[in-house]
């Protein structure tokens, strides 16, 4: 009797085995699927950034050639990566980088500061300061520009890189973050700092910092990526080149007669490097610390 | 993109209760809390006060010799008699009846997907989130190029695989099709980030469950049903509530691949209202459009809650 059963179980077992088998197959077909769905588009991009006439580009867009190119070439690179002049896309790149670099240097400081003393301080108001920092994360920042922006003309900040930096610098949802990564650490590491006479900002920056490394990775890689992609925000602030990001710059390839897709090609892909390399840099902790601190319902 | 949930948290109880206070250590944690009390102030909390009192005046966006009036609710009025803005609401609309299932449905699927033991499925993950780091400016240089109409990379795909029998489609340039476009370039850039938000939701189903439901002899899509489907409420709430209201801000990709053509049919409610605001230059006007997105993305929120607290019992 119980063999029958035990035989039953095991043929069950080898049946749900050989299933398990065929379905990875299709699993791993779908992925594939996908996969050339996102990255195709990315790699063309790459490879007409590398071809030299733009009517050509066009040309082979319509077949397999717009992904295989026969004699690559950095010309279109060489051609916007100036600094100055009217391809001044070299220039563009460094204004943005410069932006990115401040406001995540910035706001890691400031958000977290402000999420530790949420977390761990003692002022009266803490809860308080709290529910309104929770609160203001509705506010979505398409409908503050509009005052925003009379604000800064008035105080004559238009057309430089402080008024794409400092008002992004502070975030509710960041100030969010870091506080909850650091209520969750055991309440311990305060005391024994604590007791040892360390001060708030020491024990801040001496003990709770330095334990915190994926919540700075996530969000450096979530300010970065908002900085870098800013848009809206730009176009309304800078006229002249002098602080104007990639982003603006790239865009006003659309506003031509005819599109230069070498050129608008190359921009895309200059654009594309810093990103990238921050992410990849950071990757291993943001996925981890991500997934950790995402949706707990 | 926002993957936190912190209207829920807010009734979390603070990490500590308050202890002895002296005064050196008040004045250092005023001190790391002030310079973002005073940023927050300046750049979100008065421009968002303001955005109310500019929206009932006739403030130009420049300055004029004359003084500024206030009109009260008489933009308001002015902007939902404007055709263009209940076209611009019902584009918003139309796009997010569209984005909801191809983005969050794809990122379902991927998410379910590589939560298996396939091969590989770390590399997968970081290659499906590159779309959601490249900026939306070059996803529009991309698909741009992708849409070209006739003989794009995307209609010969299509003729190809329908061996001819479908017409070349005129993504951007045709009414009926330039919004559908527009979905599919922000589903692509986008979907990368929920899908990790999934990924994480499935993460946080306990395997006890699943071998539970297995013992009790529940095939795979029972499993799935009765076990992964509840455990991802809270996910779905989330993923649909972050998708609206991104959809309700759609301005980028609009602005500069179609300029709210053709024909009006991807006009946006943030196109609508930068176009008032500095085409038109009528800032109070603007403002009152601010308004009005600022009261719709609030509604969105709300509903999040109430539909969490019932799904959480």
């Amino acid at each position: 009797m119980s063999d029958l059963v035990l035989s039953a179980t095991q043929m069950e077992v080898k049946r749900e085995r050989s299933a398990i088998g065929s379905l990875r197959l299709v699993q791993t077909a779908c992925i594939l699927v996908i996969a050339l769905v996102i990255v195709s588009p990315l790699f063309m991009l790459l490879v007409a950034s590398l071809k030299d006439d733009r009517f050509q580009i066009l040309a082979d867009m319509g077949s397999f050639r717009a992904f295989w190119v026969s004699n690559p070439t950095l010309s279109n690179f060489a051609e916007v990566g100036n600094l100055s002049g009217e391809l001044a896309y070299g220039r563009y790149l460094l204004n943005s980088l410069f932006i990115l670099a401040c406001t995540v240097g910035f706001g890691l400081i400031v958000n977290s500061m402000a999420g530790f003393v949420l977390a761990w301080g003692s002022l009266r108001g803490r809860a308080l300061i709290l529910s309104v920092v929770i609160a203001l994360y509705v506010i979505p920042q398409e409908s503050i520009i509009m005052p925003l922006v009379i604000m800064v003309s008035r105080a004559g900040m238009t057309d430089t890189f402080a008024v794409q930096i400092v008002p992004w610098v502070a975030s509710p949802l960041y100030i969010f973050l870091f506080y909850q990564f650091f209520a969750q650490l055991p309440k311990e590491l305060f005391e024994a700092a604590e007791m040892d006479g360390a001060s708030v900002f020491r024990i801040y920056r001496s003990i709770f910092l330095p334990l915190s490394l994926p919540a700075l990775a996530t969000v450096s890689i979530l300010m970065g990526i908002e900085a870098w992609n800013q848009y809206l925000w730009p176009i309304l602030v800078t006229q002249t080149d002098y602080a104007r990001p990639i982003a603006v710059a790239i865009a006003t390839f659309f506003g031509q007669d005819s599109i230069y897709w070498d050129r608008a090609m190359a921009a895309s892909v200059l654009m594309m490097i810093p990103i990238l390399a921050l992410y990849l840099a950071f990757q291993r902790w943001f996925v981890s610390s991500f997934v950790g601190s995402a949706v707990k319902g | 993109m926002t993957l936190q949930q912190p209207a829920l948290a807010a009734t979390a109880a603070l990490a500590r209760p308050a202890r002895r206070r002296d005064k050196g250590r008040l004045f250092q944690e005023i001190g790391m809390l002030a310079p973002a009390v005073a940023l927050l102030t300046i750049f979100l909390i008065v421009p968002f006060l303001l955005s109310f009192w500019t929206a009932m005046t006739n403030q130009p966006l420049v300055p004029r010799p004359t003084p500024v009036r206030f009109i009260g609710f008489t933009n308001f009025l002015r902007i939902l008699k404007d055709d263009l803005f209940w076209i611009s609401l019902w584009n918003v609309s139309r796009f997010t009846f569209w984005i909801l299932p191809v983005q969050c449905g794809l990122a379902f699927a991927t998410a379910l997907l590589l939560h298996q033991k396939l091969p590989f499925r770390n590399f997968f993950r970081g290659l499906f989130f590159l779309p959601a780091i490249t900026s939306m400016v070059v996803v529009c240089v991309i698909w741009g190029t992708l849409f070209q109409y006739p003989t794009g990379p995307l209609n010969q795909v299509i003729g190809f695989l329908s061996a001819g029998r479908i017409q070349p489609i005129d993504w951007l340039g045709d009414p009926n099709w330039a919004m559908f476009s527009i979905v599919l370039l922000s589903a692509w850039q986008a979907y990368g980030f929920q899908m990790i938000v999934y990924l994480a939701g499935l993460q946080g189903i306990p395997d006890e469950l699943y071998d539970a439901a297995r013992i009790d002899g529940a095939n795979a899509f029972q499993r799935f049903w009765h076990v992964t489907m509840p455990g991802l409420r809270p996910t779905h709430v989330f993923v649909l509530v972050i998708t609206t209201i991104q959809a309700f801000k759609l301005y980028t990709q609009v602005a500069v691949l179609t300029q709210g053509g053709p024909r009006s049919s991807t006009e946006t409610v943030v196109h609508y209202m930068v176009r008032t605001g500095f085409e038109e230059q009528k800032l109070g006007l603007a403002s009152a459009v601010s308004v009005i997105l600022f009261l719709i993305v609030l509604v969105i929120a709300l509903l999040q809650r109430q539909l969490l607290r019932r799904f959480d019992v």
